[in-house]
Protein backbone atom coordinates (compact mmCIF):
# COMPACT_ATOMS: atom_id res chain seq x y z
CA UNK A 1 0.00 0.00 0.00
CA UNK A 2 3.00 2.24 0.38
CA UNK A 3 3.74 4.59 -1.25
CA UNK A 4 0.16 5.70 -1.94
CA UNK A 5 -0.64 6.33 -5.56
CA UNK A 6 -2.24 9.76 -5.69
CA UNK A 7 -3.13 9.44 -9.35
CA UNK A 8 -6.54 8.14 -8.29
CA UNK A 9 -7.40 11.60 -6.95
CA UNK A 10 -9.92 12.22 -9.70
CA UNK A 11 -11.73 8.93 -9.20
CA UNK A 12 -11.54 9.34 -5.46
CA UNK A 13 -13.15 12.76 -5.53
CA UNK A 14 -16.01 11.65 -7.75
CA UNK A 15 -16.63 8.44 -5.78
CA UNK A 16 -16.59 10.22 -2.42
CA UNK A 17 -19.15 12.74 -3.61
CA UNK A 18 -21.27 9.88 -4.92
CA UNK A 19 -21.09 8.03 -1.61
CA UNK A 20 -22.02 11.18 0.27
CA UNK A 21 -24.94 11.87 -2.06
CA UNK A 22 -26.14 8.30 -1.81
CA UNK A 23 -26.08 8.51 1.97
CA UNK A 24 -27.86 11.83 2.20
CA UNK A 25 -30.55 10.88 -0.30
CA UNK A 26 -31.04 7.46 1.27
CA UNK A 27 -31.20 8.76 4.83
CA UNK A 28 -33.70 11.48 4.03
CA UNK A 29 -35.83 9.24 1.88
CA UNK A 30 -35.83 6.72 4.72
CA UNK A 31 -36.66 9.40 7.27
CA UNK A 32 -39.56 10.60 5.14
CA UNK A 33 -41.21 7.21 5.49
CA UNK A 34 -39.89 6.31 8.94
CA UNK A 35 -41.60 9.16 10.83
CA UNK A 36 -45.20 8.49 9.79
CA UNK A 37 -44.62 4.74 10.04
CA UNK A 38 -43.10 5.28 13.48
CA UNK A 39 -46.32 6.93 14.67
CA UNK A 40 -48.28 3.99 13.28
CA UNK A 41 -45.96 1.60 15.11
CA UNK A 42 -46.35 3.32 18.49
CA UNK A 43 -48.51 1.12 20.68
CA UNK A 44 -50.04 4.04 22.56
CA UNK A 45 -51.33 5.71 19.40
CA UNK A 46 -52.69 2.98 17.18
CA UNK A 47 -54.76 -0.13 17.84
CA UNK A 48 -52.96 -3.44 18.05
CA UNK A 49 -53.94 -4.54 14.55
CA UNK A 50 -52.05 -1.57 13.15
CA UNK A 51 -48.97 -1.23 15.33
CA UNK A 52 -48.14 -4.92 15.52
CA UNK A 53 -47.95 -5.53 11.74
CA UNK A 54 -46.03 -2.27 11.21
CA UNK A 55 -43.58 -3.18 13.97
CA UNK A 56 -43.26 -6.66 12.49
CA UNK A 57 -42.55 -5.29 9.02
CA UNK A 58 -39.86 -3.03 10.45
CA UNK A 59 -38.27 -5.90 12.34
CA UNK A 60 -38.29 -7.93 9.12
CA UNK A 61 -36.56 -5.11 7.23
CA UNK A 62 -33.96 -4.75 9.98
CA UNK A 63 -33.18 -8.44 9.79
CA UNK A 64 -32.03 -8.14 6.17
CA UNK A 65 -28.36 -7.09 5.94
CA UNK A 66 -27.81 -3.88 4.00
CA UNK A 67 -25.64 -5.63 1.42
CA UNK A 68 -28.36 -8.14 0.64
CA UNK A 69 -30.86 -5.30 0.27
CA UNK A 70 -28.44 -3.57 -2.10
CA UNK A 71 -28.04 -6.79 -4.10
CA UNK A 72 -31.81 -7.06 -4.41
CA UNK A 73 -32.13 -3.47 -5.62
CA UNK A 74 -29.20 -3.81 -8.03
CA UNK A 75 -30.95 -6.72 -9.68
CA UNK A 76 -34.21 -4.79 -9.68
CA UNK A 77 -33.15 -1.38 -10.99
CA UNK A 78 -29.64 -1.94 -12.35
CA UNK A 79 -26.13 -0.85 -11.38
CA UNK A 80 -25.22 2.59 -10.03
CA UNK A 81 -25.93 4.75 -7.00
CA UNK A 82 -29.73 4.55 -7.32
CA UNK A 83 -30.07 1.02 -5.89
CA UNK A 84 -27.72 2.17 -3.12
CA UNK A 85 -30.09 5.01 -2.24
CA UNK A 86 -33.03 2.62 -2.16
CA UNK A 87 -31.19 0.07 -0.03
CA UNK A 88 -30.17 2.70 2.52
CA UNK A 89 -33.66 4.20 2.54
CA UNK A 90 -35.37 0.88 3.18
CA UNK A 91 -32.86 -0.10 5.84
CA UNK A 92 -33.28 3.31 7.53
CA UNK A 93 -37.06 2.90 7.62
CA UNK A 94 -36.58 -0.29 9.60
CA UNK A 95 -34.15 1.17 12.09
CA UNK A 96 -35.40 4.76 12.37
CA UNK A 97 -39.04 3.74 12.47
CA UNK A 98 -38.39 1.64 15.51
CA UNK A 99 -36.58 4.49 17.28
CA UNK A 100 -39.42 6.86 16.44
CA UNK A 101 -41.98 4.40 17.77
CA UNK A 102 -40.07 3.87 21.00
CA UNK A 103 -39.59 7.60 21.47
CA UNK A 104 -43.30 8.20 21.01
CA UNK A 105 -44.20 5.37 23.37
CA UNK A 106 -42.08 6.92 26.10
CA UNK A 107 -43.56 10.43 25.88
CA UNK A 108 -45.56 11.77 28.79
CA UNK A 109 -49.26 11.22 27.94
CA UNK A 110 -50.56 13.84 30.35
CA UNK A 111 -49.76 16.97 28.31
CA UNK A 112 -51.40 15.28 25.33
CA UNK A 113 -54.48 14.57 27.39
CA UNK A 114 -54.49 18.20 28.51
CA UNK A 115 -54.32 19.24 24.88
CA UNK A 116 -57.23 16.98 24.03
CA UNK A 117 -59.02 18.68 26.90
CA UNK A 118 -58.79 22.04 25.15
CA UNK A 119 -60.82 20.60 22.28
CA UNK A 120 -57.89 19.87 19.97
CA UNK A 121 -58.37 17.25 17.26
CA UNK A 122 -56.09 14.23 16.83
CA UNK A 123 -54.07 15.90 14.09
CA UNK A 124 -53.67 19.02 16.23
CA UNK A 125 -52.57 16.92 19.18
CA UNK A 126 -49.89 15.27 17.03
CA UNK A 127 -48.73 18.60 15.61
CA UNK A 128 -48.79 20.72 18.75
CA UNK A 129 -48.32 18.12 21.47
CA UNK A 130 -46.49 15.06 20.24
CA UNK A 131 -44.07 16.45 17.66
CA UNK A 132 -42.64 19.23 19.87
CA UNK A 133 -42.01 16.64 22.58
CA UNK A 134 -40.14 14.19 20.37
CA UNK A 135 -38.59 16.41 17.68
CA UNK A 136 -35.12 16.91 19.24
CA UNK A 137 -34.64 13.18 19.75
CA UNK A 138 -36.01 12.50 16.28
CA UNK A 139 -33.46 14.75 14.64
CA UNK A 140 -30.71 13.26 16.81
CA UNK A 141 -31.68 9.78 15.65
CA UNK A 142 -31.62 10.96 12.05
CA UNK A 143 -28.11 12.33 12.58
CA UNK A 144 -26.90 9.03 14.05
CA UNK A 145 -28.54 7.18 11.18
CA UNK A 146 -26.75 9.45 8.71
CA UNK A 147 -23.44 8.71 10.36
CA UNK A 148 -24.02 4.95 10.27
CA UNK A 149 -25.40 5.00 6.75
CA UNK A 150 -22.30 6.83 5.58
CA UNK A 151 -20.14 4.08 7.03
CA UNK A 152 -22.32 1.38 5.48
CA UNK A 153 -22.59 3.01 2.07
CA UNK A 154 -18.81 3.03 1.60
CA UNK A 155 -19.00 -0.72 0.99
CA UNK A 156 -22.18 -0.75 -1.08
CA UNK A 157 -20.00 -0.57 -4.19
CA UNK A 158 -19.03 -4.18 -3.57
CA UNK A 159 -22.33 -5.30 -5.05
CA UNK A 160 -22.37 -2.63 -7.73
CA UNK A 161 -24.38 -0.01 -5.93
CA UNK A 162 -21.95 2.84 -6.57
CA UNK A 163 -19.60 4.94 -4.49
CA UNK A 164 -16.15 4.38 -3.06
CA UNK A 165 -16.63 0.68 -2.44
CA UNK A 166 -16.87 -0.04 -6.13
CA UNK A 167 -13.36 1.32 -6.75
CA UNK A 168 -11.93 -0.34 -3.65
CA UNK A 169 -13.23 -3.63 -4.97
CA UNK A 170 -11.94 -2.84 -8.47
CA UNK A 171 -8.38 -2.03 -7.38
CA UNK A 172 -8.23 -4.97 -4.96
CA UNK A 173 -9.10 -7.30 -7.83
CA UNK A 174 -6.34 -5.73 -9.93
CA UNK A 175 -3.83 -5.95 -7.05
CA UNK A 176 -3.30 -2.16 -7.22
CA UNK A 177 -2.68 -1.84 -3.49
CA UNK A 178 -1.23 1.69 -3.72
CA UNK A 179 -4.52 2.97 -5.09
CA UNK A 180 -6.57 0.88 -2.65
CA UNK A 181 -4.65 2.45 0.22
CA UNK A 182 -5.59 5.95 -0.87
CA UNK A 183 -9.25 4.97 -1.13
CA UNK A 184 -9.23 3.35 2.32
CA UNK A 185 -7.76 6.55 3.74
CA UNK A 186 -10.54 8.50 2.05
CA UNK A 187 -13.16 6.20 3.61
CA UNK A 188 -11.70 6.74 7.06
CA UNK A 189 -11.69 10.51 6.59
CA UNK A 190 -15.22 10.54 5.21
CA UNK A 191 -16.57 8.48 8.11
CA UNK A 192 -14.77 10.72 10.57
CA UNK A 193 -16.27 13.80 8.93
CA UNK A 194 -19.72 12.22 9.07
CA UNK A 195 -19.37 11.45 12.75
CA UNK A 196 -18.20 14.98 13.43
CA UNK A 197 -21.22 16.49 11.67
CA UNK A 198 -23.62 14.16 13.46
CA UNK A 199 -21.97 14.89 16.82
CA UNK A 200 -22.23 18.63 16.24
CA UNK A 201 -25.93 18.34 15.38
CA UNK A 202 -26.69 16.25 18.43
CA UNK A 203 -24.66 18.50 20.71
CA UNK A 204 -26.79 21.47 19.69
CA UNK A 205 -30.05 19.57 20.07
CA UNK A 206 -29.87 17.67 23.32
CA UNK B 1 -75.12 34.85 39.19
CA UNK B 2 -78.05 32.59 38.47
CA UNK B 3 -79.09 29.52 40.36
CA UNK B 4 -79.78 27.48 37.26
CA UNK B 5 -78.12 24.08 37.76
CA UNK B 6 -75.50 23.53 35.05
CA UNK B 7 -74.35 20.19 36.43
CA UNK B 8 -76.88 17.58 37.48
CA UNK B 9 -76.16 14.02 38.55
CA UNK B 10 -78.51 11.28 39.58
CA UNK B 11 -77.55 7.77 40.71
CA UNK B 12 -74.23 7.97 38.91
CA UNK B 13 -71.84 5.04 39.18
CA UNK B 14 -68.38 4.69 37.68
CA UNK B 15 -67.28 1.10 37.78
CA UNK B 16 -63.61 0.21 37.28
CA UNK B 17 -61.20 -2.46 38.47
CA UNK B 18 -64.01 -4.54 39.89
CA UNK B 19 -65.49 -1.89 42.18
CA UNK B 20 -67.48 1.30 42.12
CA UNK B 21 -64.86 4.03 42.24
CA UNK B 22 -67.55 6.67 42.16
CA UNK B 23 -71.18 6.48 43.20
CA UNK B 24 -73.17 9.64 43.60
CA UNK B 25 -76.86 9.57 44.43
CA UNK B 26 -77.57 13.17 43.70
CA UNK B 27 -75.56 16.29 43.02
CA UNK B 28 -76.53 19.63 41.60
CA UNK B 29 -74.18 22.49 40.89
CA UNK B 30 -75.42 25.92 39.92
CA UNK B 31 -73.77 28.30 37.51
CA UNK B 32 -71.16 30.52 39.13
CA UNK B 33 -70.64 28.37 42.20
CA UNK B 34 -67.19 27.95 43.74
CA UNK B 35 -66.90 24.47 45.13
CA UNK B 36 -64.02 22.61 46.75
CA UNK B 37 -63.93 18.84 46.77
CA UNK B 38 -61.96 17.40 49.67
CA UNK B 39 -61.05 13.89 50.67
CA UNK B 40 -58.22 11.40 50.60
CA UNK B 41 -56.49 10.12 47.51
CA UNK B 42 -58.70 7.53 45.95
CA UNK B 43 -61.83 9.10 47.36
CA UNK B 44 -63.18 9.77 43.89
CA UNK B 45 -62.48 13.51 43.56
CA UNK B 46 -60.31 13.08 40.50
CA UNK B 47 -62.65 10.52 38.95
CA UNK B 48 -65.54 12.92 39.40
CA UNK B 49 -63.59 15.70 37.67
CA UNK B 50 -62.45 13.43 34.88
CA UNK B 51 -66.02 12.32 34.36
CA UNK B 52 -67.22 15.92 34.13
CA UNK B 53 -64.40 16.59 31.67
CA UNK B 54 -65.55 13.69 29.54
CA UNK B 55 -62.50 11.46 30.03
CA UNK B 56 -64.26 8.89 32.16
CA UNK B 57 -67.54 7.38 31.10
CA UNK B 58 -70.21 6.84 33.76
CA UNK B 59 -71.23 3.20 33.93
CA UNK B 60 -74.79 3.97 35.00
CA UNK B 61 -76.93 6.91 35.91
CA UNK B 62 -77.68 10.30 34.50
CA UNK B 63 -75.14 13.08 34.20
CA UNK B 64 -76.09 16.31 32.57
CA UNK B 65 -73.54 19.08 32.11
CA UNK B 66 -74.49 22.35 30.42
CA UNK B 67 -77.62 20.69 29.09
CA UNK B 68 -75.58 17.92 27.49
CA UNK B 69 -75.98 14.42 28.83
CA UNK B 70 -72.87 12.30 29.22
CA UNK B 71 -71.34 10.31 27.61
CA UNK B 72 -71.37 12.29 24.40
CA UNK B 73 -71.88 10.12 21.34
CA UNK B 74 -70.43 11.97 18.34
CA UNK B 75 -66.85 13.04 17.87
CA UNK B 76 -67.67 16.54 16.79
CA UNK B 77 -69.71 17.42 19.84
CA UNK B 78 -67.01 15.91 22.07
CA UNK B 79 -64.62 18.58 20.83
CA UNK B 80 -67.17 21.29 21.45
CA UNK B 81 -67.85 19.87 24.90
CA UNK B 82 -64.14 19.69 25.79
CA UNK B 83 -63.81 23.33 24.84
CA UNK B 84 -66.49 24.39 27.31
CA UNK B 85 -64.93 22.57 30.24
CA UNK B 86 -61.49 23.89 31.20
CA UNK B 87 -59.24 21.80 33.38
CA UNK B 88 -55.89 22.28 35.08
CA UNK B 89 -53.89 19.52 36.69
CA UNK B 90 -51.52 18.85 39.54
CA UNK B 91 -48.51 18.55 37.23
CA UNK B 92 -49.46 21.49 34.98
CA UNK B 93 -49.22 19.26 31.87
CA UNK B 94 -47.72 21.87 29.58
CA UNK B 95 -45.66 21.08 26.51
CA UNK B 96 -42.27 21.87 28.06
CA UNK B 97 -40.47 22.15 24.74
CA UNK B 98 -42.74 24.93 23.54
CA UNK B 99 -42.90 28.55 24.60
CA UNK B 100 -45.36 30.11 27.00
CA UNK B 101 -47.10 31.77 24.07
CA UNK B 102 -47.47 28.49 22.15
CA UNK B 103 -48.81 26.75 25.23
CA UNK B 104 -51.44 29.42 25.77
CA UNK B 105 -52.31 29.27 22.10
CA UNK B 106 -53.06 25.55 22.52
CA UNK B 107 -56.17 26.68 24.35
CA UNK B 108 -57.49 28.03 21.05
CA UNK B 109 -57.01 24.78 19.14
CA UNK B 110 -60.60 23.71 19.70
CA UNK B 111 -61.75 26.77 17.74
CA UNK B 112 -59.34 27.07 14.84
CA UNK B 113 -59.93 25.23 11.60
CA UNK B 114 -57.79 22.32 10.48
CA UNK B 115 -55.81 24.26 7.86
CA UNK B 116 -55.21 27.26 10.07
CA UNK B 117 -53.76 25.10 12.81
CA UNK B 118 -51.56 23.17 10.36
CA UNK B 119 -49.95 26.37 9.15
CA UNK B 120 -50.14 28.13 12.55
CA UNK B 121 -52.08 31.05 11.12
CA UNK B 122 -53.49 32.87 14.12
CA UNK B 123 -56.34 35.28 13.70
CA UNK B 124 -56.21 38.69 15.35
CA UNK B 125 -59.06 37.67 17.64
CA UNK B 126 -57.23 34.52 18.78
CA UNK B 127 -54.08 36.49 19.52
CA UNK B 128 -56.05 39.05 21.50
CA UNK B 129 -57.76 36.33 23.56
CA UNK B 130 -54.41 34.69 24.33
CA UNK B 131 -52.81 38.01 25.25
CA UNK B 132 -55.71 38.82 27.53
CA UNK B 133 -55.36 35.40 29.20
CA UNK B 134 -51.64 36.01 29.71
CA UNK B 135 -52.33 39.43 31.21
CA UNK B 136 -54.79 37.83 33.62
CA UNK B 137 -52.05 35.56 34.98
CA UNK B 138 -49.38 38.30 34.84
CA UNK B 139 -47.07 36.47 32.48
CA UNK B 140 -47.16 38.81 29.48
CA UNK B 141 -43.42 39.48 29.90
CA UNK B 142 -42.48 35.80 29.64
CA UNK B 143 -44.09 35.06 26.27
CA UNK B 144 -41.03 33.54 24.65
CA UNK B 145 -39.65 31.54 27.56
CA UNK B 146 -39.79 27.77 27.16
CA UNK B 147 -42.41 26.34 29.46
CA UNK B 148 -40.02 23.84 31.06
CA UNK B 149 -37.71 26.65 32.20
CA UNK B 150 -40.43 28.23 34.35
CA UNK B 151 -40.98 27.58 38.04
CA UNK B 152 -43.87 25.42 39.20
CA UNK B 153 -46.06 28.37 40.10
CA UNK B 154 -45.43 30.04 36.76
CA UNK B 155 -46.18 26.81 34.91
CA UNK B 156 -49.49 26.51 36.70
CA UNK B 157 -50.25 30.13 35.72
CA UNK B 158 -49.52 29.26 32.09
CA UNK B 159 -51.90 26.31 32.44
CA UNK B 160 -54.55 28.67 33.81
CA UNK B 161 -53.97 31.04 30.88
CA UNK B 162 -54.28 28.14 28.43
CA UNK B 163 -57.57 27.17 30.02
CA UNK B 164 -58.83 30.76 29.91
CA UNK B 165 -57.89 30.93 26.23
CA UNK B 166 -60.33 28.12 25.53
CA UNK B 167 -63.10 30.34 26.95
CA UNK B 168 -64.69 27.69 29.16
CA UNK B 169 -67.90 27.85 31.11
CA UNK B 170 -66.80 25.47 33.84
CA UNK B 171 -63.28 25.55 35.31
CA UNK B 172 -62.08 22.29 36.85
CA UNK B 173 -58.92 22.38 38.93
CA UNK B 174 -57.70 18.91 39.86
CA UNK B 175 -55.40 19.37 42.84
CA UNK B 176 -53.93 22.51 41.30
CA UNK B 177 -51.60 23.24 44.20
CA UNK B 178 -50.52 19.79 45.36
CA UNK B 179 -47.07 20.11 43.86
CA UNK B 180 -46.49 23.71 44.92
CA UNK B 181 -45.10 25.38 48.05
CA UNK B 182 -47.69 26.62 50.55
CA UNK B 183 -47.07 30.30 49.73
CA UNK B 184 -47.37 29.69 46.01
CA UNK B 185 -50.50 27.61 46.57
CA UNK B 186 -52.27 30.61 47.99
CA UNK B 187 -51.15 32.80 45.07
CA UNK B 188 -52.49 30.27 42.58
CA UNK B 189 -55.78 29.84 44.42
CA UNK B 190 -56.18 33.62 44.72
CA UNK B 191 -55.59 33.89 41.00
CA UNK B 192 -58.05 31.07 40.21
CA UNK B 193 -60.77 32.65 42.31
CA UNK B 194 -60.20 36.08 40.82
CA UNK B 195 -60.24 34.95 37.18
CA UNK B 196 -63.32 32.84 37.75
CA UNK B 197 -65.02 35.87 39.28
CA UNK B 198 -63.96 38.06 36.38
CA UNK B 199 -65.28 35.69 33.73
CA UNK B 200 -68.22 34.35 35.78
CA UNK B 201 -66.97 30.78 35.58
CA UNK B 202 -68.13 27.91 37.71
CA UNK B 203 -65.07 26.78 39.62
CA UNK B 204 -64.62 23.25 40.93
CA UNK B 205 -61.39 22.63 42.82
CA UNK B 206 -60.21 19.43 44.38
CA UNK B 207 -57.92 20.00 47.33
CA UNK B 208 -56.07 17.89 49.82
CA UNK B 209 -56.06 20.47 52.56
CA UNK B 210 -59.38 21.32 54.23
CA UNK B 211 -57.89 24.60 55.49
CA UNK B 212 -57.49 25.86 51.91
CA UNK B 213 -60.96 24.62 50.99
CA UNK B 214 -62.45 26.53 53.91
CA UNK B 215 -60.72 29.71 52.87
CA UNK B 216 -61.38 29.68 49.14
CA UNK B 217 -64.63 27.83 48.53
CA UNK B 218 -68.22 28.91 48.92
CA UNK B 219 -69.35 25.33 49.22
CA UNK B 220 -67.43 22.23 50.27
CA UNK B 221 -68.17 18.71 49.17
CA UNK B 222 -66.34 15.96 51.04
CA UNK B 223 -65.85 12.56 49.50
CA UNK B 224 -64.79 9.21 50.79
CA UNK B 225 -64.72 5.86 49.02
CA UNK B 226 -66.33 7.33 45.93
CA UNK B 227 -69.33 8.73 47.82
CA UNK B 228 -70.28 12.21 48.87
CA UNK B 229 -70.32 12.16 52.65
CA UNK B 230 -70.73 15.83 53.35
CA UNK B 231 -71.98 18.83 51.42
CA UNK B 232 -72.28 22.25 52.95
CA UNK B 233 -70.96 25.70 53.64
CA UNK B 234 -67.32 26.16 54.70
CA UNK B 235 -68.20 27.60 58.09
CA UNK B 236 -70.27 24.52 58.90
CA UNK B 237 -67.36 22.14 58.40
CA UNK B 238 -66.42 21.05 61.90
CA UNK B 239 -63.21 19.50 63.18
CA UNK B 240 -64.93 16.17 63.87
CA UNK B 241 -66.25 16.12 60.33
CA UNK B 242 -62.74 16.59 58.97
CA UNK B 243 -61.60 13.69 61.14
CA UNK B 244 -64.33 11.55 59.68
CA UNK B 245 -63.58 12.63 56.11
CA UNK B 246 -59.92 11.82 56.27
CA UNK B 247 -60.04 8.97 58.74
CA UNK B 248 -56.90 7.63 60.29
CA UNK B 249 -55.15 6.86 57.01
CA UNK B 250 -54.50 10.51 56.28
CA UNK B 251 -50.85 10.25 57.24
CA UNK B 252 -49.92 7.59 54.71
CA UNK B 253 -50.73 9.56 51.61
CA UNK B 254 -47.71 9.72 49.32
CA UNK B 255 -48.61 13.07 47.85
CA UNK B 256 -46.19 15.51 46.35
CA UNK B 257 -43.92 13.47 44.13
CA UNK B 258 -46.77 12.43 41.87
CA UNK B 259 -45.19 9.10 41.10
CA UNK B 260 -46.83 6.97 43.71
CA UNK B 261 -50.15 7.35 45.34
CA UNK B 262 -51.65 5.02 47.83
CA UNK B 263 -55.01 3.87 46.60
CA UNK B 264 -56.54 1.13 48.70
CA UNK B 265 -53.14 -0.06 49.73
CA UNK B 266 -51.88 -0.48 46.18
CA UNK B 267 -49.06 1.60 44.77
CA UNK B 268 -49.80 2.82 41.28
CA UNK B 269 -47.43 4.64 38.97
CA UNK B 270 -49.09 7.32 36.93
CA UNK B 271 -48.74 5.19 33.81
CA UNK B 272 -50.87 2.56 35.48
CA UNK B 273 -53.35 5.16 36.58
CA UNK B 274 -53.73 6.35 33.02
CA UNK B 275 -53.87 2.88 31.52
CA UNK B 276 -57.62 2.81 31.58
CA UNK B 277 -57.73 6.14 29.76
CA UNK B 278 -55.30 5.97 26.84
CA UNK B 279 -54.12 9.09 25.06
CA UNK B 280 -56.20 10.28 22.12
CA UNK B 281 -56.07 8.31 18.94
CA UNK B 282 -55.77 5.04 20.81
Amino acid sequence: MVPPDWSVWDVLWRASIETLQTTIAGTFLGGLFAYPLGILAASNWTPVWIHLPVKGAMAFIRSIPLLILALLFVSAVGLGPFPGVLAIAVHSVGVLGRFVAEEIESTDPRPLLALQGTGASSVQIIQHGLIPQVLPQMVAHLAIRFEMNLRDSTILGLVGAGGLGFYVFLYVKQFQWEKTGVLCLAIVLLVFAGEFVSWQIRKRLL
Amino acid sequence: MTTFPIIQMKDVVVHAEGRDILSIDRLEIAAGERIAFIGNSGSGKTTLMRMLKGYVTPSRGEVSVLGQSLPIPERKSIRRYHRQIGMIHQHFDLIGQETVWQNVYHGRLGYVSFLRSIFCRFTEADIEICMQALREVHLEDKLNRFARTLSGGEQQRVAIARTLAQEPTIFLADEPVSSLDPGLSEDILDLLVSVCDTYHLTLLISLHLPELARRYAERIIAMRGGKIIWDGLPEELSGEMIQEIYGRDRVIRGEGNGRFERTNGVHLTWQQRYQGHPVPGG
